[in-house]
């Protein structure tokens, strides 16, 4: 009796569990679908403003007068040429002729002084982005010419016009009733290559192939951005086929994909995947205005005795590679080939030597004038990435017999010191393409900046922030690139900044998915060349 | 009775307040700077101006105390706000996503409820056998293994090896198998063994033996007495188990992007999104001591000894 009664308990749990057993969906990236996946929703795309909406999103749909390339140089886009007048300060679009945008609105200079004006309306909200604040005004001078005027020569103008937001162009038939695309807009209309046709919340977005579209038509028909925040399940979710294209920064938190799993992708050998150039630097500033890195033999010393290679190894699994200056080489005006600061511990101790801290046996630290050789490393204490790239610094330049305290706060207290000045050494990683190197130069110059805080001890730092200011304004291609030489160039003899690596975007897809190339821009994902 | 019940409701009010004081102060003296979160969502780099812009628009210039009575003056009229992030109404969002997390939780708890009953009687009515054992050891293995590794655990197994199936995101039921299963193997594995100690402790109880006297099968008296009455302790476990449901469903739904309340609250909290993350809390708190007053309720109406004692009182 009491088996039989078991035999029906167990069957009925039986029954409860195979009532689930549905087989599973099957992948949802086939034919001409391709299937991506991102953090969050893409938000509604509005092109003239910031968060929920993502940027690699606002450039799929929506396009630039002109491209920022790999090279760091710029070339035409929406518009075909453009003249600039011998102040600097004015700027002649001609636009591309037969663009529409995907409703079939023709694009136009009225379009174009539609979305400028828009833009200025809100310029608080732009104010980080100088080129908004230069800006007087803009003029249509003919259908298919647009004219920007400036207060001042700004060269970086062009750069900062290709950026993704907010210097793009909505439909003029999505404008608000009354110009202020601030408030909203009536649908999320441009040029670009897609279209968003369908956003479900928590889940998915979807974007069609803009028929219309001026240049090199997407080869698939649809893409599907799927919303999965975790990077793990991101990882779970390529492998069971769910998604096409892990595309985007490593890390784990606001990456794509964890390093770890990255590395275990790129063993497979079914795989394809690929590591950008280097799209920002990932650096400390080094104080020249506190005791003791005050002294240019400490500073050089600290640079020579990093031992950057094996962390770029151990800590970054080479996804990001060693930096030697501030800006890579392939950022505009940045191939200087300034000489690297090898890591060299007997180099590091003859500087040191010869600067008179001397090796007290007794704590194994270097001394000067009855003064240990000590400083603070200050990083936000619960980025773990940022932890283990200290406690590796303090390691190395513990055998230089420099003392390393390490200041792990949370990230208000991080930057009111990056404010004030109060750290020997401290993260600061260059903005990135693109913006490096002209934006990260000029805000050297803001004493709210560690920048400005680290260079304050440099003799020649008034001289440095008037040729910064000089460069920005600079109307003649070689005054520029030999300002920026100067620069540059006295940053890197001076040793205020210990660049470690150049952060870099990473992907990872299948073989069946050809094409599949990095974007100059972190944010621009060439999902159009695409295809299967 | 009724007035019981009112008496419960109204200390709702006291205590919602009490929640949403330590929530707002709590998040705000926490680290981090909501103005810093949006402006790193938003690629602008963070200099002193931009910060400060970016918080007056969220309105965190404001002294503490008017920040909160802004807030609460809003919140009686259900306006908590709009998300830091999103820029749409708190509310709208959380109940946009809430459902999806009431689905999943709801059946988890049905899983919960109809896999422990049988395994908790097969465990006491086979005491010590096989079966017994097979479940003690399940129960052991369920209670100890943290859910965020269960849920990997399964999608290893199931999504990647085996590929029955799918890793994630929201669909059919086979969508909900693996989520659910990672919300309620802890819960499940506590009831399980709680019918099972119920059971031995009631099969050996007068009623059984009267029950036995009468003539009835061993089946009988099992299945319609013993069982039964082991099922009331069971009711106030349910209380907790919708708590602990909720409390997983976080975890649960990032793991396997299921579009629910619970990773729209984890991604607040990183994104230090106060508004979300104070109706978040005050909601489940709601829920949670909802869910108890119901099972108080119930619990008196089930069992004539509470409910009799009550009012003899």
């Amino acid at each position: 009796m009491q088996s039989r009664f078991s035999l029906w308990l167990l069957a009925l749990c039986l029954f409860t569990a195979a009532v689930s057993g549905i087989p599973a969906a099957s992948a949802a990236g086939e034919g001409e679908t391709l299937v991506y996946s991102w953090n969050s929703n893409v938000g509604p795309l509005n092109p003239h403003l910031y968060s929920p909406n993502q940027m690699f999103a606002q450039g799929m749909v929506y396009e630039p007068l002109v491209q920022y390339q790999a090279d760091g140089s710029i070339a035409p886009w929406l518009a075909e040429s453009w003249n600039i007048s011998e102040d600097g300060k004015t700027y002649d679009f001609t636009l591309r002729q037969g663009v529409v945008f995907s409703d079939g609105t023709p694009f136009d200079a009225k379009a174009v002084k539609m979305n400028f004006d828009a833009i200025l309306k809100n310029r608080k909200r732009h104010e980080w982005l100088e080129l908004i604040n230069q800006i007087e005004s803009v003029t249509v001078l003919d259908p298919r010419t647009a004219r920007i005027t400036l207060r001042e020569a700004y060269y970086p103008a062009l750069q900062e016009l290709a950026l993704i937001r907010p210097p793009r162009f909505l439909s003029p038939s999505a404008f608000p009733d009354d110009g202020d695309t601030s408030k909203g807009m009536k649908a999320p209309i441009g040029t670009g290559p897609w279209k968003l046709v369908e956003i479900k919340k928590g889940e998915y977005d979807v974007f069609e192939a803009n028929e219309r579209y001026w240049g090199q038509k997407p080869f698939f028909k649809r893409l599907v951005v799927k919303v999965i925040p975790d990077s793990s399940a991101r990882s779970i979710a390529f492998e069971t086929g769910e998604i096409d294209l892990i595309y985007g920064s490593g890390g784990h938190g606001g990456g794509q994909l964890g390093l770890d799993e990255f590395k275990r992708f790129q063993a497979s050998k079914d795989l394809v995947t690929d590591v950008s150039g280097p799209l920002a630097t990932r650096s400390l500033a080094v104080n020249s205005n506190r005791f003791p890195t005050n002294d240019l033999a400490v500073r050089k010393a600290i640079l020579h005795a990093v031992d950057k290679k094996a962390m770029a190894e151990h800590i970054f699994l080479g996804v990001e590679k060693q930096a030697d200056t501030l800006f890579a080489p392939n950022m505009p005006y940045c191939d200087l080939g300034l000489p690297p600061y090898a890591f060299d511990l007997e180099k590091s101790a003859e500087l040191l030597e010869n600067a008179g801290w001397k090796l007290d046996p007794a704590s194994g630290y270097r001394m000067k004038d009855g003064a240990e050789l000590s400083l603070d490393l200050c990083f936000v204490g619960n980025d773990a990435l940022q932890k283990a790239v200290a406690e590796v610094i303090q390691g190395d330049l513990r055998k230089a017999g420099i003392k390393v305290n390490l200041v792990g706060e949370e990230p208000d207290s991080f930057n009111v010191r990056q404010k004030n000045g109060e750290f020997g050494m401290i993260f600061d990683d260059t903005f990135g393409v693109p913006y490096d190197p002209h934006s990260f130069c000029s805000s050297m110059r803001v004493p709210s900046h560690a920048d400005y805080q680290a260079q304050l001890g440099l003799p020649m730092k008034k001289e440095l922030d008037a040729k910064i200011g000089q460069v920005l304004t600079a109307t003649g291609e070689k005054t520029r690139a030999s300002l920026y030489r100067d620069i540059l160039t006295t940053l890197h003899d001076q040793a205020v900044y210990l660049p470690l690596t150049h952060m870099t975007s990473i992907m990872v897809h299948r073989p069946e998915l050809k094409d599949v190339e990095f974007g100059a821009a972190k944010y621009d994902i060439p999902f159009e060349k695409m295809r299967r | 009775m009724p007035l019981y019940v009112l008496k419960r409701l109204a200390l709702l009010v006291p205590m919602l307040l009490a929640v949403s004081v330590t929530v707002f102060l709590i998040l705000r003296l926490g680290q981090g700077d909501p103005a810093m979160s949006y402006l790193r969502l938003s690629n602008i780099p963070p200099t002193d101006e931009a910060l400060a812009t970016a918080r007056q628009e969220l309105g965190l210039d404001r002294p503490l105390p008017v920040q909160y009575a802004d807030w609460l003056g809003k919140a009686v009229r259900l306006d908590f706000g709009r998300s830091y992030v999103t820029k749409n109404p708190v509310l709208d969002e959380i109940l946009y996503y809430l459902p999806n997390t009431l689905i999943l939780a709801g059946f988890s708890l049905f899983l919960t409820l109809a896999v422990s009953l049988p395994l908790g009687a097969i465990s006491a009515v086979e005491k010590d056998k096989l079966p017994d054992q097979l479940v003690r050891g399940l129960s052991f293995f369920g209670v100890s293994i943290p859910n965020f590794f269960l849920g990997f655990v399964l999608v290893w197994i199931f999504s990647v090896k085996l590929r029955w199936l799918p890793s994630m995101g929201m669909g059919g039921l086979d969508h909900m198998i693996l989520p659910a299963v990672t919300m309620s193997l802890m819960s499940l594995c506590i009831n399980a063994r709680l019918i099972r100690a119920n059971m031995l402790e009631n099969i050996h109880a007068r009623f059984a033996l009267y029950a036995r006297a009468r003539g009835l099968s061993e089946r009988a008296v099992t299945g319609r007495h013993v069982l039964v009455n082991s099922l009331i302790p069971v009711i106030t476990a349910v209380g907790m188990h919708v708590g602990e449901l909720f409390g997983g469903a976080v975890v649960a739904e990032s793991i396997f992007s299921w579009p629910g309340v619970g990773r729209y609250a984890v991604s607040a909290i990183y994104n230090r999104d106060y508004p979300v993350m104070q109706c978040f809390i005050l909601i489940m708190t709601a829920i949670f001591v909802t869910m108890n007053l119901a099972v108080d309720i119930l619990y008196a109406w089930i069992d004539p000894r509470i409910r009799l004692q009550g009012e003899s009182k």
